[in-house]
């Protein structure tokens, strides 16, 4: 029997600094200032240990009784503290009295633990056994789980499971404890019931911890974070706000499903309702799927090839449910062939001819995006225009990067190519442009498909239109060997922000 | 067995993690040195015992040495409808100090990794760089034209634009930069400094090779110590050489041969190999790789050149490997004093990843100020991709300070391990976190990397009296002019092939047209 009092001992000393390491975690976590959470908690805790341990001494009969029943109620109120924490940040003004509360009775309640064991076992060893050994288990005990918290319970589990798990080890003690001690307790059944119906509920907790935790977290950012992922190439994150999913490609807004029909439908159709009989049409960049449910209303089309970089952006676009309801599954398309690759050198080595190419990469922020706006990027891809194709390029703003956008411009034409600058306004962008580029004469289209919400036949001509303060500028084109586009693109914005 | 390394592997990660180290340590490097050639001129210098000929091959011109300058002649042959010849190389690959390398991230250069955009004079160059589809219409393509960001120098624990000092100068420094652009636009207005030097050369610069150019800049007071370190560095990275051993002509050659505001250079992720393998297209079929001559003499209107147990009786032989071996190859020759080498080493870092570089973006070519090395230069830098994450790096060490035979020693003499430690040291004062990123760093050794022009080496009569040598024996190789330069090697390879052709167009012409 020794061996496993003192496992017990190791167990509830686990526990008990569990909760505190959980709060002070908690704490830091969702106010900040460490250094105060955990003095102040550590601080409380203590006291509340030494209150406990002083009202030992009123508790004169039943002691192994009320030792399992301390132990329930630790198992539960402990269980369920990381959990009430959080939807208390979340929901109600009361975080930080419902914490220093939660942190008082536990530590009464782990105060009490030690003293009553070491009253329960006193007859069956030498005191000074007692008291070695029950101390130094209780500190294996701490020094056990202070490893294991940082190291597996919070990168693993997560603090809400973690109590949960704790708290049934809590329980898990008094059970076993109405084994241990059963000829000193008298109401055994009673109590295993009550041990029976807490693990339960603990039980049940711990399976919901995860929406518990989503629950709170739904309160705590002001738009939900739906989706994060660190890939290869790209941070990915997608935010919800009621209806309005947005998406950011390391950091920077790539659409809001409020208004990005406006920027689709600008991109596609000016041009692609231009080209006679368009058959092949090849998407640059365009992992959301978007510019592909618009070119797919096109139903002459026969095959539409999309290259992007990052299969972790395609296959999300492919399968998450609310993207596949935006993009209405364009990704499903028997028409759709996806291949994931580097543009630059797949335009170089494939051969294949298009009608319509839409180049639709992220703005020239860097010098390896730069050469995605170069003259001899542009050459490379127009060589794969049919007789009749257009191509059309996201160009960034002319309002904000209206040196970029001109210089994007004047990148094509120095390519060999007519251009058509136009542009849109999206609200979560502002003044959006786009050039369509081709070796033959455009002439914006007569028809347009059906239910479109935002191009419109008589509306075209207005988008082609440059008020003063976005009119052309004269600009060199950008090229591999000078990437002035870049620096133009960070002198724009710097521009701006100053 | 699987359970006790997971375990234990488990236990160490634990352990690390317990006493608080993450698990971060240095990757493991491994490499080697490669390409080495010490041996096989060390046979020739000792004149070893050589094959007697067992078979005759019988072409009417042989050329030794397949470097830029050797397969310019064999190009230029072939493309006058010649091909009665045949090119022997020492080593395994042809190219000479524009090898390549290559693994599965990129193509990667051995030494010369560009080649400035060519000017109006030279037309050899040029005409090849039209071929090559380099040059179109007057317009260079793009994508062969070196990206941006190209250049950047690490000084004061910083990271500037371009080459050339440009932050921490005081009045005075600025002063002699500009009164030295004054003199280099001078020397450039007077057409005697050009690509290839042969051009312009006029015994009316004849002064300038008489003093070194450590000597000439301080005769014109120009004592800056910014702008020695910058003029250091620029004879080092073409000439192997300080100022102090370099004649004034050919600092001044550097500067005053090309126009100061050109595009470029021009570069691919294997450097200069990119020009050998469009060569090698070509002319391939005429190479023969592993055949080291040992002798070449002159048996009446023959030559008999031996490369292991061959014979290759020709009429003529264009001797394009470096000048200072033909004393030892060719029967009969005098000694040569004039010719001086630099030796070098170069080596190829493989990384896993970009190192951190305080922030700024990567370029092209990457020096550090204050550097016994010419830094490094990145092999993806040309990539298309717009994701790079692994790549090559080609590292640059001309050992100019001390002299050229005592470095050599040092070269053979240190093992790979001590050269790897000085190149990592070198780089970690820009990149303190590059052992993380690299996994591999293979070493090339050159004990006679390229010419070095010393004082007097430029209008030296030996160098002269070679280069213009009317014989049936013709001498190509760059260290003709004093100095290593693509443009050079292939100046005087086409030159020499040029000479050939008009003598098998007199006599013996047609006889070899074939």
């Amino acid at each position: 029997m020794g061996i496993l009092l003192f496992i017990t001992v190791l167990l509830i000393a686990a526990c008990g600094l569990i909760y505190e390491l959980i709060a002070g975690t908690l704490a830091s976590y969702l106010l900040g200032d460490s250094v105060l959470q955990f003095s102040t908690i550590i601080g409380c805790y203590l006291f509340a240990m030494g209150i406990g341990s002083a009202l030992s001494r009123y508790i004169d009969r039943g002691l192994a009784y009320r030792f399992v029943w301390i132990e329930l109620l630790l198992g539960v109120i402990g269980g369920f503290s990381s959990a009430l924490l959080f939807l208390a940040f979340a929901y109600t003004q009361g975080f930080q009295l419902l914490m220093y509360a939660l942190v008082v009775v536990i530590g009464v309640l782990v105060g009490l633990e030690i003293p009553l064991l070491m009253r329960i076992v006193r007859n069956r060893y030498h005191f000074r056994d007692v008291v070695a050994h029950v101390l130094t288990f209780d500190y294996l005990g701490a020094l056990g789980v202070s490893l294991l918290f940082p190291i597996l319970l919070v990168p693993y589990l997560g603090l809400v499971c973690s109590a949960m798990l704790f708290g049934i080890i809590n329980v898990a003690v008094a059970l076993w404890s109405t084994f241990l001690f059963a000829n000193l307790i008298a109401s055994v059944r009673t109590l295993r019931f009550l041990c029976f119906v807490v693990l339960c509920g603990l039980g049940i907790g711990l399976a919901q911890a995860k929406r518990i935790t989503i629950a709170a977290e739904d309160n705590i950012y002001a738009d939900e974070i739906i989706f994060a992922r660190d890939t290869r190439y790209q941070h990915i994150v997608l935010t919800r706000f009621k209806d309005d999913i947005r998406l950011f490609l390391s950091s920077h807004l790539q659409f809001s499903s409020r208004d990005e029909y406006r920027y689709h439908e600008a991109l596609i159709h000016p041009g692609l309702s231009a080209v006679p009989t368009p058959r092949h049409v090849l998407v640059l960049g365009g992992g959301d799927g978007l510019a592909v449910r618009e070119i797919l209303k096109y139903p002459q089309i026969e095959s539409i090839t999309l290259v992007d970089l990052d299969p972790e952006m395609t296959h999300l676009f492919s399968t998450h449910p609310m993207l596949t309801a935006l993009n209405q599954k364009s990704f499903s398309s028997p028409k759709v062939h996806i291949i994931n690759a580097d543009a630059f050198p797949w335009v170089d080595s494939n051969t294949d001819s298009f009608d319509f190419i839409v180049i639709d990469f992220p703005d020239p922020t860097n010098y390896s995006l730069g050469k995605l706006y170069t003259t001899a990027f542009y050459k490379a891809a127009a060589r794969h225009l049919s007789a009749q194709g257009l191509m059309v390029v996201q160009s960034t703003s002319p309002m904000f990067a209206r040196d970029s956008y001109w210089c994007i411009a004047e990148t094509l034409k120095q390519a060999g190519l007519q251009t058509y600058p136009y542009h849109v306004y999206v609200p979560s962008f502002g003044e959006w442009g786009f050039v369509i580029a081709a070796y033959r004469e455009y002439q914006p289209p007569t028809s347009l498909p059906k239910g479109l919400r935002f191009v419109s036949v008589e509306g075209l001509p207005a988008l082609f239109q440059f008020p003063p303060d976005m009119s052309p500028l004269h600009m060199p084109p950008n090229r591999l060997n000078d990437q002035v586009l870049v620096r133009a693109y960070d002198q724009d914005w710097k521009d701006i922000s100053h | 067995m699987r359970l006790r390394t997971s375990r234990r592997k488990f236990l160490q990660s634990a352990s690390a993690a317990l006493v608080g180290l993450s698990i971060k340590g240095d990757r493991t490097i491994t490499g080697s040195f490669v390409n080495d050639s010490f041996q096989v001129g060390h046979e020739l210098r000792d004149r070893a015992n050589f094959p007697q000929p067992k078979q005759v091959v019988k072409r009417a011109v042989v050329i030794v040495g397949g470097g830029i300058a050797g397969l310019s002649s064999a190009w230029r042959l072939h493309k006058k409808g010649f091909s009665d010849f045949v090119l022997l190389e020492m080593n395994d690959q042809a190219g000479g100090n524009s090898r390549w390398g290559e693994n599965e991230i990129t193509a990667y250069p051995w030494a010369a990794h560009y080649v400035p955009v060519p000017g109006s004079k030279a037309v050899y160059v040029r005409e090849l760089f039209e071929e090559l589809g380099v040059l179109k219409n007057g317009q260079w393509e793009e994508r062969y034209l070196c990206f941006s960001p190209q250049e950047r120098l690490f000084l004061y624990g910083k990271w500037q634009d371009g080459i050339e000092p440009a932050i921490g100068l005081t009045a005075a420094d600025r002063d002699q930069f500009r009164r030295l652009e004054d003199h280099l636009q001078a020397f450039r207005a007077t057409g005697k400094f050009t690509v290839p030097m042969e051009i312009g050369l006029s015994a009316s610069t004849a002064d300038l090779d008489r003093v070194s150019f450590a000597d000439w800049l301080r005769s014109q007071q120009m004592d800056s110590r910014i702008l020695n370190w910058y003029m250091n560095y620029c004879c080092r990275d073409d000439y192997g050489a300080t100022t102090s051993n370099t004649s004034a002509w050919a600092g001044i050659q550097y500067f005053a041969s090309r126009e100061p505001e050109e595009k470029g250079p021009l570069t691919w992720p294997e450097g200069n190999g990119w020009i050998v393998r469009r060569l090698l297209e070509r002319v391939g079929s005429f190479v023969h790789t592993n055949r080291m001559v040992h002798r070449i003499s002159q048996r009446g209107k023959r030559f008999s050149v031996l490369s292991g147990d061959t014979e290759y009786q020709a009429e003529f032989v264009i001797f394009t490997a470096p000048t200072f071996l033909a004393p030892y190859l060719v029967e009969g020759m005098a000694p040569l004093h004039d010719f001086e080498y630099s030796p070098w080493l170069t080596a190829n870092l493989t990384l896993e990843h970009f190192p951190d570089s305080y922030g700024t973006d990567p370029t092209w070519d990457n020096v550090f100020m204050e550097s016994p090395t010419l830094g490094y230069v990145d092999a993806t830098h040309q990539s298309l991709r717009s994701h790079v994450d692994r790549t090559v790096w080609t590292f640059y060490w001309a050992l100019a300070n001390g002299s050229p035979s005592e470095n050599r020693q040092l070269l053979l003499n240190k093992d790979w391990n001590y050269w790897k430690e000085a190149i990592l040291h070198d780089l970690e004062r820009v990149h303190p976190d590059i052992r993380k990123s690299v996994s591999r760093l293979d070493i090339m050794r050159m004990g006679h990397a390229m010419a070095r022009p010393k004082v007097g080496a430029i209008f030296s009569d030996e160098r002269r009296n070679l280069a213009k040598s009317q014989g049936r024996i013709l001498f190509a190789n760059s260290d003709l002019s004093g100095f290593s330069i693509f443009e050079e090697a292939q100046y005087r390879g086409v030159y020499a092939a040029d000479r050939v052709l008009r003598q098998v167009a007199g006599p013996l012409g047609g006889r070899h047209e074939r």
